[in-house]
């Protein structure tokens, strides 16, 4: 099955050439590149303490479709606890390039705007893993879905950026907070986001996210969000210093069968000082509870040196200690190792 | 505290139904409410958005009074390296234009920015997308790549606009877009461009005559983006502080350079004023060599206001550097 789905994917760029009749095949395929992540990790808890494991392997295919749409579909491989490796579509979606009204239409398979983190792929972050409110909240490898996103640049007479996303999707099969239901109800999420430069080294952005939908008590779930980043680069040395402190608040209410409902928070706030051109120092503190108890609580501190060798590559150790009324304290080092090859993608801000 | 009467459980029901029914009446209200204020076109000028400042000059000197013009990139800041901020999304939203360097030297953010601008005028193949690079005599195109050789641009260095005569190609790219977008401007263009051109042949004549003293002088540069000026104004470029394009000076490479700058009696460094000046001022501390930082876009400096301006001060600086005594 696995050889079925790489065979498929080698064929995408070779069928794509085949259609492009005089124009070089090269030129008309689309951007293909490889993203590997590579960890040696430590877990005080663990049996089988010291582990190493080739944890992720994400290959991308991105191009314009034509003067209307782009596609970009990501496909990954990736290593579950047992040690086995699976592959999943990550996201695969078409994005509109010019409807009116400032309008953007997505649809397809694709990470959900739920404030900052659950939008951008976990080897862009300054650090090796989720922060326990995402996970908590929105599953081990973020809130990932299938459905149709709607944005619109507000028009506003400061003339800011705000954008609003609103979003309805097929509820994720299986989520902390949500559950796909065998008839009739949709997970729906709106998303406000306020960009602001308090000057052109500083930048604020602000947003406000909502989501309800149906969870494995075929009840309601909702989650309210807030996030915030302060983000500093001087634009003359852009390359050597740099800062940024990102914070989400979560608040979850989770509609039990009984009528009854548990309410829940989760939040998380890093901060990342770039020291030299390379280099970069990043400190995060995590709490959050579960969906269905607030009485459970999971506290992380965590701090990572990461060397950013060049655009292609880079280096990160991290120390992370867990404590919680739950389970014991713990402790964990990462060693991560993240390289691309293949074509330059588009960096977020 | 479970009640799981069917009763209880049917109006648990009715209590989603209804809250889903409220958020979505919520979202719709939020946008009837703004809708409203969505701003009108801005006046009867073309918006033309550049990548770099450079470039965004060289529309005001075409476009003159019939353009508003604005650039994403500042002109100190290193061009490769420029956060795709959201508010530069506004802009482009509103644009009739586009001008990009192209050769990919924006690889890194103004493809996301354009796609985020919903705006079909601008999107590669737009009546408004202009690709600077079109038609420019390119310089180190390389018959083969390899990231091994560090931040190497497979369609050639993407630096041209440092050669004056190079910018009026560019001036003419533009100036095809502006006709297009306002065809009854078209004379009005064309009569800036035959300006322009004039005014770039009789100012490199100048800057070429000022700057004789330099022709086939042995130079150090920071980076690898000065092959065009170099051309132009016949001086050899014979190392890098950057060992490799893209890579931060190390030791070894400095060592190199300290050596042989002082073999062949090297009186000028130049850099750019986005890197830093440590590794520079080491080498010439070592050597007496002089450190030039040159204006590499429009806006460098205060005062390099225009693409004529960029030259006149980098024509300056550097022979300031040549008459000057060594530094150590």
């Amino acid at each position: 099955m696995r050889r079925k789905f790489l065979f498929c994917c080698l064929l995408i760029p070779v069928a794509l050439y085949g259609q492009t009749g005089p124009v070089s095949g090269s030129v008309m395929n689309p951007n293909i590149s490889l993203i590997g992540d590579f960890r040696g990790m430590y877990t005080s808890e663990l049996a089988r303490k010291f582990e190493f494991m080739f944890n992720e392997a994400e290959v991308s295919f991105q191009s314009s479709i034509d003067p209307y749409a782009r596609a970009d579909v990501f496909f990954s491989w990736g290593r579950d606890s047992a040690g086995e490796y699976s592959s999943s579509v990550e996201e695969a979606y078409v994005t509109t390039l010019s409807l009116p009204m400032d309008i953007r239409l997505k649809a397809g398979r694709y990470r959900m705007t739920t404030g900052r983190l659950n939008t951008v792929h976990p080897h862009t972050l300054p650090f090796s893993d989720l922060p326990a409110a995402n996970r908590g909240f929105f599953g081990e490898e973020g809130l990932i879905d299938e459905g149709v996103s709607l944005s619109w640049l507000i028009p506003n007479p400061l003339d800011f950026y705000q954008e609003i996303v609103v979003e309805a999707s097929d509820v994720p099969a299986e989520s902390p907070f949500f559950m796909r239901p065998a008839s009739g109800r949709y997970l729906y999420l709106a998303h406000l986001k306020n960009f602001i430069e308090l000057d052109e080294n500083t930048t604020v952005e602000l947003g406000l996210t909502g989501l309800s939908g149906p969870n494995e008590d075929l009840r309601t779930s909702t989650i309210g969000g807030i996030d915030f980043t302060l983000k500093w680069k001087p634009l003359r040395f852009n390359r050597y210093r740099s800062l940024t402190w990102q914070s989400e608040v979560f608040l979850g209410h989770y509609g039990e069968a009984d009528g009854g409902s548990v309410r829940s928070l989760g939040c998380y706030s890093f901060l990342t000082y770039q020291l030299a051109v390379q280099w970069f120092m990043t400190g995060r503190f995590d709490y959050t509870n579960l969906p269905r108890s607030a009485d459970v609580v999971e506290r992380g501190y965590s701090a990572t040196l990461g060397w950013y060798a060049t655009e292609f590559q880079k280096i990160g150790l991290s120390g992370k200690l867990v404590t919680g009324n739950a389970v014991a304290d713990r402790s964990e080092i990462a060693l991560r190792w993240i390289f691309v090859i293949g074509a330059h993608g588009a960096h977020a801000y | 505290m479970h009640t799981d009467s069917p009763a209880a459980h049917s109006q648990a029901n009715h209590r989603d139904i209804i809250m889903t029914s409220k958020f979505v009446k919520f979202l719709y209200c939020l946008l009837v409410m703004v809708a409203p204020l969505r701003s009108a076109a801005a006046g009867d000028k073309l918006i033309v958005v550049s990548s770099i400042p450079t470039l965004k000059s060289i529309v005001e000197l075409v476009g003159r009074d019939k353009v508003e013009s604005f650039a994403i990139a500042t002109g100190y800041q290193n061009p490769h390296f420029v956060d795709p901020k959201p508010s530069f999304i506004m802009k482009l939203s509103k644009a009739d234009g586009f001008v990009t360097s192209g050769l990919d030297l924006e690889i890194g953010w103004a493809s996301s920015l354009i796609q985020s601008s919903r705006n079909a005028k601008i999107q590669p193949g737009g009546d408004g997308y202009v690709d600077a690079s079109r038609g420019v005599p390119l310089l180190q195109v390389p018959s083969s790549i390899d990231r091994a050789q560090g931040d190497i641009h497979i369609y050639g260095n993407p630096h041209y606009w440092l050669d004056p005569l190079r910018g009026k190609q560019i001036a003419q790219n533009i100036f095809e877009t502006l006709a297009k977008l306002s065809p009854e401007n078209r004379d009005y263009f064309a009569a800036n461009l035959a300006a322009f051109d004039k005014e770039i042949d009789t100012r490199t004549a100048a800057w070429e005559k000022a700057l004789e003293p330099l022709k086939g002088q042995p130079v150090i540069a920071y980076h690898n983006e000065w092959p065009y000026l170099e051309e132009r104004f016949k001086f050899v470029v014979v190392d890098f502080l950057e060992p490799k394009p893209g890579i931060p000076p190390t030791p070894s490479q400095l060592v190199k350079v300290i050596s042989e700058v002082k073999s062949k009696n090297i009186q000028i460094i130049i850099s750019s004023p986005y890197f830093t000046t440590e590794a520079a001022e080491l080498v010439s501390r070592q050597t007496g060599a002089r450190l030039v930082v040159l204006a590499s876009s429009v806006e460098a400096f205060d005062g390099v206001n225009t693409y004529y301006d960029m030259f006149d001060y980098n024509v300056r600086v550097l022979l300031e550097a040549l008459n000057s005594p060594p530094t150590n």
